[in-house]
């Protein structure tokens, strides 16, 4: 065969025409392009009409009102409610991932009884008749034995119907060891109530406010009603109000805030005095509310001239003279100021004297409920069911000594959950028989994790009401999965420091996605189970018409609006005003053996020679420090100076960081009297010389992939430290030291 | 001016670095919005895909004068020197990436792209994210995903849309009940409507009643450049004309948004 | 054993141990697949690629060869274009090596992007306004043109041009070959050029962002000029290389020196040119965008300002006056010094010009991203390598790459061979030694 020119062209020309001709190549090319655009492994979500449901966010205490949106019975996004008052449209980080926990890994499915070791996580799944009968007959048998005391309950919310029901729960079956929470809202109400003899949730005007001084609060960190704080302080702008933080570490809060003033930590209190001294000295307190309206001032006054000194407040605090004065003049001088009080998130109580020293710097400038300043809200007291008949049994099980040694004091008797395990450790004797814990995670949110981890194995029978496989439901020997918050009714009272008198209602967006149930409709039916007086007190068919018979004529407004709201609640007089025996704001409260002014300042425990610095946790909005760990989203968040891998990153002043010879990003041993643990440094130039930050919020061992095992938990490292007025937990820090790893 | 008819939009966003907290809820409801994807570790922040990313600025001075500055960087949908000409449209070698002059909005087409990050070269936003993994929905997460937008395959790009489905969403709406216009926050983005602080305004620039266009009041004889003196837009000097403006009452955070010499004085935004 | 494969003329090691080196060869060229296929299956999170370094080593490789493999449209350019004779001796081995090049290259790139089964949407949904459309049409129908470039010199196989068919094919595609020659140098200069458009279009880029002319950015001539003025130094090299590996002298002095001498010549053009680019960018284009050039080369672990000098004056200035001087240019060690610091530089170039572009921040707050390749990358991106070293191994040994190994690397030949030799001899010479293509 010759070829020649032409025919190798057109042998050329030709196969290559005749290849590209033919489907084979071109069905090819395409079959695999829409292959590879469908990947049977990429979910392509089912479409449908959009509608949108509203209900109220109870991820955290702020109540916003959301609104979900829907496509057919899926929930596919949350978003923030416009006609709300209490965030007007806005979200925080969490509320915005809330689906992420409804649909996450870490929902327990179905009820769930223990089968291997504790903590081992094996679990065998049981129907509710079987968990429920297995329960009811534990909490019989303790009856019978004549000892109903041995029942207790640790819940991490103590107001509306669902704490009203567990508390109900616990008289009726004949015990008094009903634990809530004690957080900073709790010692300032407690504050308040000494002082002015209210009792009621405390708000906060900051939509009016002219000047904010926060004692460390975390207003951008996640405190109070995070949204509406957030769009208070953001309002300001327009507004032409000032910020003012005080605070040992630049927070998101300071960062933002008009001024920042960078005091030692745990002295807020001695600042707060410090102020009242200069508005004392230089006569610039309200004196209509002084001379007409308060008592106690002559003592307060003494006290506050002699010990309270600028020099000796600035000795303590760090903060210069001149700047005390400087600050006591512009609050004094603000028209609408208000001072608060809450470190951070508002977690821990801290020391009763320093939100009374709070209170007192308010009511030094008549910022008592007038626009702008602290107000004290009536209690809605819409819970008005008629006591529970007591059987003998539960007579004589209610009159036994509290598990906690609350009640040790006259005025001043919280029910703390640390001081619970305090005296478990120090008598085990006390052991309760069976611990119920309801929306709360001791054994994550409670400082001394180690010891308290240790004393919670030795409690025979924990159930748990958890909708997450946290760390304390993961050592429970019998799991009752609650519904999640957009699977049920729930009354959300008294967003945190919200200023109205308010109860949101949070109810089911989407049908009970797992074998879960409403954790009132499981005590009914427990209470049921236990037959005579306990099923009396619990007569509602189910929680639902609990709920609706509760709040009455407010029900069908609630289900419309989504909230009841007391617009009409206006400012009471300062005649009618304080409840207290004088009738008067008492400066120094009311039954104080003396002036709590000696206690305000709690030290930070361990000998300052072996750990020469100061451990400080602190708060952030993307990171949930609560009983609810963070959703995935939110830890994507989380900024690389925080969380690298799996190791957490401590803040520490460049320039003690040089003394420690500690290198940006290196690896550190950080060690506190309570435990000791390997971090790496973040060389920070806010924050003050000393101190060693840690975000509060990570170190979960439980929950799922996206959360366990990342960071430390600040509580493995810091322990309770009693108010000695108090009881409350007042450690706002621990020393510590650093070294290089 | 006062009457404006359908010309073309430039959707465009205000941010007010005054106001923002850094809280990071533009990044998540971003993320819930448009199925972004998570991994269990999110913490290499060069290979975690948020279309919202907060940076944290600072003006580098030492204890106690350091200052901070949140600044959310979402794409900044820009327009170049010419229509269209964006850093990254312009090279995007398979049209996967588009500029829409009916908005302005920079189109990210995930069925179309092949993956060469060509364009991620070319953004120096860094708002272009690829996917190195197949995306997985741990438990039953995939029930929430939202079916306007859809979720991406390993191997392309992705980026924000200016939530570009909301748009559809209103443009259809306003088509059903026969108006040719949308009002002006009728189409809001998912991380303007969720921002807690109010720290972002969406709208249309061209607009003069809408609040961005007072807010930033862009030239158009210097291709949009803010006339706010407290304006500014990232990378003014590169010409990448964006449509993100930013606000700051401080010096320092409107200088850190370009490159200076230190010849040159102070930040020239007129 | 094979002998009867083997080209007329000439000897060839023992066969095995030429399996030895093709094993070799072939256990690196496995890594490399096994590097591939992780990619391919589980994704390119077997890299050490991220958002912010989205190009890696293996870009980098492929700009390089691309650029080392530049010899082959120069050589071509030179011989069929501009009729300069003696490079005949040498234009085999450039196409072969440009063939390695072009086809690792596309390799590459199919390795490198996300959705490789995608990849032809860069021409269904062509955007031409991309430089990197531009380099994916020009790059493929240049890789068409060395494989028809390279099929001749298969078919001349001794055994394969005994068949009636390849023989006339291989006679007539050479006939043409001037046409397919200016056709490759023709895309040759667009690709080159469009490569180095990829990074100097990046107007988000102050680094890499060039100002232009008409569409294209100055890096696009450099590009071209550069891959013209160093790919005849890889040429070289690598035959430099064989001749040390097998032992023999098979490409005559004055060819080298030839070669050399051009090249030289471009590379001193080159670097002139490129000096002034870079001076006008430091000065003027870096500038206006805020940027001093310390800002680009400063405050990171290894982009030092050495980078730039290394590249443009141990590795451009340095080598072109080496080869541009006759008296250097004819000493063999400092022609190799010459040859093997073009190499570098231009691989230099390729580097900076794609990988620092990713490393320098733009955003005033933005940090310098580093990036060290995972073993996946670095297996892929020898895979080429050893690709390259197999199919030089088998060329040589069965075709007539070099057309003076003959007549330098004498042999006894047998009677029989000697007869049959002389025909092909004078066939071979009829075709090529004539200078322009008979009229069939
Ligand atoms: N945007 C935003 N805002 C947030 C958060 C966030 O991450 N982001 N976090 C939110 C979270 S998670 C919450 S819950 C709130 C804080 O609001 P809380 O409702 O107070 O949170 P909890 O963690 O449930 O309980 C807090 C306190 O209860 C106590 N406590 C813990 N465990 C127990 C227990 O077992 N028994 C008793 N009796 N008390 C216990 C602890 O001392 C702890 O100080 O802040 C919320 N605010
Ligand atoms: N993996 C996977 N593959 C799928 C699907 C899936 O769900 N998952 N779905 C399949 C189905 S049913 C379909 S219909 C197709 C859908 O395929 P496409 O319609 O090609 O892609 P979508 O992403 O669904 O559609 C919306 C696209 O519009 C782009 N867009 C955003 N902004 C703009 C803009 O300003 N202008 C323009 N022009 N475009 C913009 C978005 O980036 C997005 O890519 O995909 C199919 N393939
Ligand atoms: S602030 Fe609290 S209530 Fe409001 S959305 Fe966030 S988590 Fe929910
Ligand atoms: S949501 Fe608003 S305040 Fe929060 S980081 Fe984003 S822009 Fe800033
Ligand atoms: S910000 Fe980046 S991705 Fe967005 S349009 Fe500009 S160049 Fe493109
Ligand atoms: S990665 Fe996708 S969008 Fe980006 S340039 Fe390549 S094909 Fe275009
Ligand atoms: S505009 Fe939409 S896509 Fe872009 S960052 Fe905001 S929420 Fe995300
Ligand atoms: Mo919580």
């Amino acid at each position: 065969m010759k070829v020649d020119r032409r025919s190798f062209l057109a042998f050329g020309v030709g196969g290559a025409a005749g290849t590209a001709l033919s489907p084979l190549p071109w069905k090819l090319t395409d079959d695999l392009s829409i292959w590879s655009q469908r990947w049977p492994w990429v979910p392509i979500p089912k479409d449908g009409e959009i509608r949108y449901e509203t209900s109220t966010c109870t991820l955290c205490p702020g109540g916003c009102g959301i609104a979900v949106r829907m496509i057919g019975e899926r929930p596919v996004k949350i978003e923030g409610r416009k006609d709300h008052p209490v965030n007007q449209g806005g979200v925080c980080l969490r509320g915005a991932a809330g689906l992420q926990y409804l649909y996450g890994p870490s929902r327990v499915r179905t009820p769930l009884k223990r089968v291997g070791k504790r903590g081992q996580g094996q679990w065998a799944r049981i129907s509710w008749e079987a968990a429920l009968s297995e329960l009811a007959g534990k909490l019989k048998a303790l009856r019978n034995d004549g000892h109903p005391e041995g029942l207790a309950c640790i819940t991490g919310k103590d107001r509306g119907t669902v704490a009203a029901l567990l508390k109900r729960f616990m008289t009726a079956f004949g015990t008094p060891n009903y634990f809530g929470p004690a957080t900073s809202t709790h010692a300032l109400e407690t504050a308040v109530r000494t002082m002015t003899g209210q009792e009621g949730p405390v708000g906060f005007d900051l939509e009016h406010s002219d000047l904010v001084l926060s004692f460390g609060s975390g207003l951008l960190d996640g405190w109070g009603s995070p949204v509406r704080v957030f769009k208070a302080v953001s309002h300001r702008i327009e507004r032409h109000a000032e910020v003012i933080q005080v605070d040992s570490r630049m927070s998101n809060t300071a960062a933002r805030a008009d001024r920042w003033i960078a005091i030692n930590p745990g002295t807020e209190g001695v600042l707060a005095l410090g102020m009242a001294h200069v508005i004392i000295a230089k006569s610039l307190y309200n004196q209509q509310f002084i001379n007409q309206f308060a008592a106690g001032f002559d003592a307060f006054k003494k006290i506050v001239m002699a010990d309270f000194t600028p020099d000796a407040v600035a000795g303590i605090t760090g903060a210069a003279p001149g700047v005390i004065a400087e600050l006591a003049e512009k609050f004094s001088q603000a028209k609408r100021p208000v001072a608060l009080c809450g470190r951070g998130r508002g977690m821990v109580p801290g020391a009763l004297s320093e939100s009374m020293a709070v209170v007192a710097l308010n009511a030094l400038v008549g910022g008592i409920n007038q626009d702008g300043g602290l107000r004290l809200l009536p209690d809605p007291a819409y819970i008005s069911w008629p006591e529970p008949v007591m059987d003998p049994v539960a007579l004589k099980g209610n009159q036994a000594p509290r598990l906690d040694g609350a009640g040790d004091h006259p005025v001043f008797s919280p029910a703390t959950p640390n001081r619970f395990f305090d005296q478990l450790r120090e008598n085990a004797a006390r052991t309760p028989a069976i611990l119920m814990v309801a929306e709360a995670n001791p054994l994550y949110t409670l400082r001394d994790t180690q010891a308290v981890e240790k004393t919670l194995k030795q409690i025979p029978y924990l159930v748990s009401f958890s909708s997450f496989m946290d760390e304390t439901a993961r050592q429970a020997d019998l799991i009752l999965p609650n519904h999640m918050f957009l699977e049920r009714f729930e009354d959300v009272p008294s967003p945190a420091g919200f200023s109205r008198p308010f109860i949101g209602l949070s109810r089911p967006v989407v049908a009970a996605s797992y074998n879960t149930r409403h954790i009132g409709d499981t005590l009914i039916d427990l209470a049921r189970r236990l037959k005579g007086s306990i099923a009396a007190a619990f007569r509602w068919t189910n929680y639902e018409t609990c709920l609706k018979e509760t709040l009455g004529r407010k029900w069908d407004g609630m289900l419309k609006n989504g909230y009841w709201m007391n617009t009409a609640a206006s400012p009471v007089s300062w005649n009618t005003l304080f409840k207290t025996r004088s009738g008067r704001f008492e400066f120094n409260g009311e039954d104080m053996a003396a002036p709590p002014w000696k206690s305000i300042h709690v030290a930070a425990a361990g000998d300052s020679s072996a750990f020469p610095l100061v451990f400080v946790p602190y708060d952030s909005i993307r990171l949930a420090s609560g009983s609810v760990g963070n959703a995935p989203f939110m830890t994507k968040t989380v900024p690389d100076t925080v969380l690298i891998k799996e190791e957490i990153v401590v803040e520490i002043n460049r320039e003690t960081a040089g003394r420690y010879h500690l290198a940006e990003g290196k690896k550190a041993t950080l060690a506190t009297p309570r435990g000791q643990v390997t971090v790496r440094v973040h060389l920070s130039d806010r924050i003050m010389p000393g101190l060693v930050a840690m975000p509060t919020g990570l170190g979960h061992t439980a929950y799922d992939d996206f959360l366990a095992g990342k960071g430390v938990n600040v509580n493995q490292l810091i322990g309770p430290a009693k108010d000695p007025l108090s009881g409350y937990d007042a450690a706002w820090g621990i020393r510590a030291k650093i070294t290089k790893a | 001016m006062k009457h404006v008819d359908s010309k073309a939009k430039k959707y465009g966003m205000v941010i007010d670095l005054d106001k923002c907290t850094g809280c990071g809820t533009c990044m998540v409801a971003c993320m819930a919005e448009n199925n972004v994807p998570f991994k269990k570790d999110e913490t290499d922040k060069r290979l975690s895909i948020t279309w919202m990313r907060v940076f944290k600025l600072t003006n580098g001075k030492p204890y106690p004068d350091n200052e901070i500055c949140y600044l959310p960087r979402p794409c900044q949908h820009c327009e170049g020197q010419h229509t269209g000409h964006s850093p990254c449209v312009s090279v995007c070698p398979a049209t996967a990436t588009d500029y829409d002059s009916e908005t302005g909005i920079v189109s990210q087409i995930y069925t179309r792209c092949f993956g060469c990050r060509y364009c991620m070269g070319a953004c120096p936003y860094h708002a272009r994210y690829f996917n190195w993994w197949d995306p997985v929905w741990p438990g039953e997460m995939e029930k929430y995903l939202n079916p306007d937008v859809s979720p991406r395959m390993r191997g392309v790009v992705e980026k924000c849309s200016f939530c570009y489905h909301r748009a559809q969403l209103a443009m259809e709406k306003a088509h059903v009940e026969g108006r040719k216009e949308l009002k002006e926050k009728e189409y809001q983005t998912a991380c303007t409507q969720a921002c807690p602080a109010g720290a972002i305004v969406f709208g249309d620039l061209n607009n003069p009643e809408h609040e961005v266009h007072q807010v930033a009041q862009p030239d158009p004889h210097h291709h949009g450049r803010p006339k706010n003196p407290n304006a500014f837009r990232l990378l003014e000097r590169l010409g990448t004309n964006t449509k993100v403006y930013y606000l700051s009452s401080r010096e320092w955070v409107r200088r850190a948004g370009d490159n200076y010499l230190d010849s040159e004085g102070s930040a020239s935004h007129e | 054993m094979d002998s009867a494969l083997w080209p007329i003329g000439v000897k060839r090691c023992h066969i095995s141990k030429f399996l030895m080196g093709l094993s070799i060869a072939g256990v690196v060229l496995l890594w490399g697949v096994v590097g591939l296929i992780l990619c391919w299956v589980k994704g390119l999170n077997q890299t050490h690629m991220n958002d912010y370094y989205g190009f890696a080593l293996w870009i980098w490789a492929d700009l390089a060869v691309i650029a080392l493999g530049g010899g082959a449209f120069f050589t071509g350019l030179l011989r069929y274009i501009f009729g300069i004779r003696e490079l005949k001796n040498i234009i085999n081995y450039a196409v072969l090596i440009g063939f390695i090049c072009y086809s690792s290259a596309l390799l590459i790139l199919a390795i490198d992007v996300g959705q490789p089964l995608r990849s032809w949407f860069i021409f269904w949904h062509a955007n031409v306004h991309s430089m990197l459309t531009e380099v994916a049409f020009c790059l493929s129908c240049y890789f068409g043109v060395l494989t028809i470039e390279y099929i001749p010199l298969i078919l001349e196989n001794r055994q394969l041009n005994k068949v009636p068919f390849a023989h006339h094919l291989a006679h007539n595609m050479h006939h043409i070959m001037a046409v397919f020659a200016a056709t490759g140098a023709f895309l040759s200069f667009f690709h080159q050029g469009s490569l180095g458009g990829v990074a100097g279009v990046l107007f988000g880029r102050p680094f890499a962002y060039r100002e232009h002319i008409l569409i294209w950015p100055y890096t696009f001539f450099l590009f071209t000029w550069s891959a013209a003025a160093y790919g005849p130094c890889f040429t070289l090299l690598i035959t430099w290389l064989t001749e040390k590996i097998s032992g023999k002298q098979l490409v005559k002095e004055n060819v080298k020196q030839l070669l050399a001498k051009i090249s030289g010549w471009m590379i001193f053009t080159y670097i002139i040119a490129k000096i002034a680019d870079t001076v006008y960018w430091a000065l003027v284009t870096a500038p206006s965008k805020g940027f001093t050039l310390m800002d680009f080369y400063s405050n990171n672990p290894i982009y030092g300002i050495w980078i730039l000098i290394v590249e443009i004056g141990v590795c451009g200035v340095v080598p072109a006056w080496i080869l541009v001087t006759p008296r250097l240019r004819a000493n063999p060690k400092t022609r190799l010094i010459a040859i093997i610091l073009g190499v570098i530089g231009v691989c230099l170039n390729r580097w900076v010009m794609v990988l620092q572009v990713m490393a320098v921040p733009v955003l005033s707050f933005d940090t310098w991203a580093m990036y060290y390749p995972s073993w996946q990358e670095v297996a892929t991106t020898i895979l080429p390598v050893a690709y390259g070293v197999i199919l030089i191994l088998i060329s040589y040994r069965y075709l007539p790459i070099f057309p003076q190994e003959v007549e330098l690397n004498p042999i006894e030949p047998s009677p029989s061979e000697t007869v049959e030799a002389m025909n092909d001899a004078a066939a071979e010479d009829a075709m090529v030694s004539n200078g322009e293509p008979a009229t069939a």
